[in-house]
């Protein structure tokens, strides 16, 4: 086997996005999919939700991907895309960023696509952060709660959507100029 | 700050909101740094030099979010609040923060 099948910065930028970045979005779907039905619509008549605790590690996982996902994105695969090439060089092949912006038909991905990648994971990370507290404090609560079960679905799925659309994106700048 | 009667099982949902709400005024954070930068009016300094003015801008914003969630969960921790007009507010600047990191948002702006 070819020990250069796969260069290092190519590894790295899978575990970044498909090891990590994919857990996180599987793990936010699942914790989605359980405060949805594991919520308990008459907590009067029902008994203490035993799969709380579980729920609480499901969205602290996903949390804890997500901020993965994001220290290994800015600190380790984004210096090697926006590295700068030598002057002169014309084989940009090693440089996305660069490469990217020298056809306009692909600009867009480092002036849109990129630049959102940039930004929006880390509110994802903020708001997985925030609703993983409330599972682990509330526990139970957060299923029998319908208020509290309803704003922490719905930062949870704002979550979800920042995170799907920056995977989409980062689908599309990897395609067109990867980290080789 | 209106409170209400009648905790969630005998839990206040201060400590909730409160997360909640740092959620939102962190993701605020992000994008005012962002637009800062873009306008020219603040570009915050590179702490990592090779990952350039974003280790800056996100170190940032995630000290404003750390800090106002220390802040309010020190607050409201005990108590229990209205939650409506705090989500609202959480909501609100969730979605600010992701409009200003939103690039043709800057070129509307400068």
């Amino acid at each position: 086997m070819d020990s250069t099948l796969f260069s290092n910065r190519s590894i790295l930028t899978m575990i970044h996005g498909i090891v990590l970045g994919g857990g996180a979005l599987m793990a936010l779907s699942a914790a989605l999919f359980s405060l949805r039905a594991m919520r308990v619509a008459n907590p009067s008549q029902a008994s203490t939700p035993s799969g709380s605790p579980l729920l609480a590690w499901l969205v602290a996982f996903a949390a804890a991907s997500l901020w993965a996902t994001v220290l290994v994105g800015t600190y380790v695969s984004f210096p090697d895309y926006r590295a700068m090439p030598p002057e002169g060089l014309t084989d940009l092949a090693k440089f996305p960023r660069s490469l990217l912006q020298s056809n306009p038909e692909t600009a867009w991905l480092h002036g849109f696509a990129m630049e959102i990648k940039e930004h929006f994971p880390w509110i994802a990370a903020m708001l997985a952060t925030a609703v993983a507290f409330v599972a682990a404090r509330y526990r139970s609560t957060l299923l029998t709660d319908k208020r509290l079960n309803g704003m922490a679905t719905t930062l949870l799925a704002i979550c979800f959507a920042l995170a799907s659309i920056v995977g989409v994106l980062g689908i599309f700048v990897n395609k067109v100029a990867p980290l080789e | 700050m209106t409170h209400t009667s009648g905790k969630i099982d005998g839990v206040t949902n201060g400590a909730a909101l409160a997360s909640f709400l740092a959620a939102g005024i962190g993701a605020f954070a992000v994008g005012v740094f962002v637009i800062l930068n873009e306008t020219g009016l603040f570009a915050a300094p590179a702490l990592y030099g090779p990952a350039g003015g974003m280790s800056g801008r996100t170190t940032f914003a995630v000290i404003v979010w750390l800090g106002a969630w220390a802040a309010l969960h020190r607050r409201w921790q005990a108590r229990e609040l209205a939650p409506q007009r705090i989500y609202v507010a959480a909501l609100t600047l969730l979605v600010l923060g992701t409009v200003l990191c939103f690039p043709p948002v800057w070129q509307f702006v400068t």
